[in-house]
């Protein structure tokens, strides 16, 4: 059996960071490793006395079957402008200080980081929850594709809204599973 | 890139992108955006069933209503795009 998406199948990614960047917004897209310390000190503010990050690793099973790799595409141009459009609402929204929203794309190696949220606000209580909403929009909107390929054979496209299997890449051919 | 003369540029993702084995077609333009997935499927028979169903269209990076944007053309250079469910994070 044979797969659209075989093992060597390699996402068509930027091969630099796309970014919007503003005093207070930062998004970004990029296929190098994420790094937790640098968004935190674009968020870090002497008027934020919060700052609050999330960061999402790759899991090594959906419903406890192994998951060998995982690859993330895009559509670029559109997904930066929906980050950007995230994050201006969500910074409006709880009177944050800042906000950053970093995704990678291409390959993610099991236990890696996909994904950073880092806001600050003057007090603890918006920056947890404009995090954890901020976290949620992205999800549900961000034009972003996670490959989950198992052990032994198939990838699955996920679905985050439905949180089911998603579709299964056979033969050029989708079946629901 | 732009497209070739009287022809739109549709992009495919994720799901869309296995169903058809490519990334991208060249169509010819041009097309009312409400025929547009009976077009697919002639192309690809099975993709409305199995991917259109669950899928937004952006043109020129703006979300339409296939169904309710009736007027819509889908005109010469443009670039349309088939969005399958998201799943990042």
């Amino acid at each position: 059996m044979t797969t659209t998406e075989p093992e060597t199948y390699v996402p068509d990614l930027p091969p630099n960071p796309v970014t919007r960047t503003t005093s207070t917004i930062h998004v970004e897209l990029t296929p190098h490793i994420l790094d937790s310390l640098s968004v935190t000190k674009f968020v870090r503010s002497p008027s934020a006395g919060a700052t609050v990050l999330f960061i999402g690793t790759t899991r090594d099973s959906f419903n406890n079957q192994p998951v060998s790799s995982l690859a993330y595409t895009s559509y670029t141009p559109l997904a930066i402008t929906t980050l950007y459009s995230i994050a201006e609402t969500i910074l409006s929204k709880h009177d944050l200080t800042k906000i950053a929203i970093v995704h990678k794309l291409g390959e993610c190696p099991i236990g890696e980081e996909s994904i950073l949220i880092a806001v600050s606000s003057p007090h603890r209580q918006a920056a947890w929850r404009a995090g954890e909403e901020a976290l949620e929009e992205t999800k549900k909107r961000a034009e972003i594709w996670k490959l989950e390929r198992f052990e032994g054979g198939d990838g699955i496209w996920r679905a985050n809204r439905d949180g089911t299997m998603g579709v299964k890449v056979e033969d050029g051919k989708k079946e629901a599973v | 890139m732009a497209p070739a003369k009287g022809h739109f540029t549709i992009l495919y993702f994720a799901a869309a992108a296995s169903f058809t084995a490519r990334s991208t077609d060249e169509l010819p333009a041009p097309v009312q955006a409400c025929s547009l997935f009976a077009q697919l499927e002639e192309r690809y028979p099975g993709i409305t069933l199995k991917v259109l169903s669950s899928c937004a269209v952006t043109v020129n990076l703006e979300y339409i209503d296939i169904d309710e944007d009736d007027g819509l053309t889908i005109k010469e250079g443009d670039e349309v795009a088939i969005i399958p469910p998201v799943s990042s994070g």
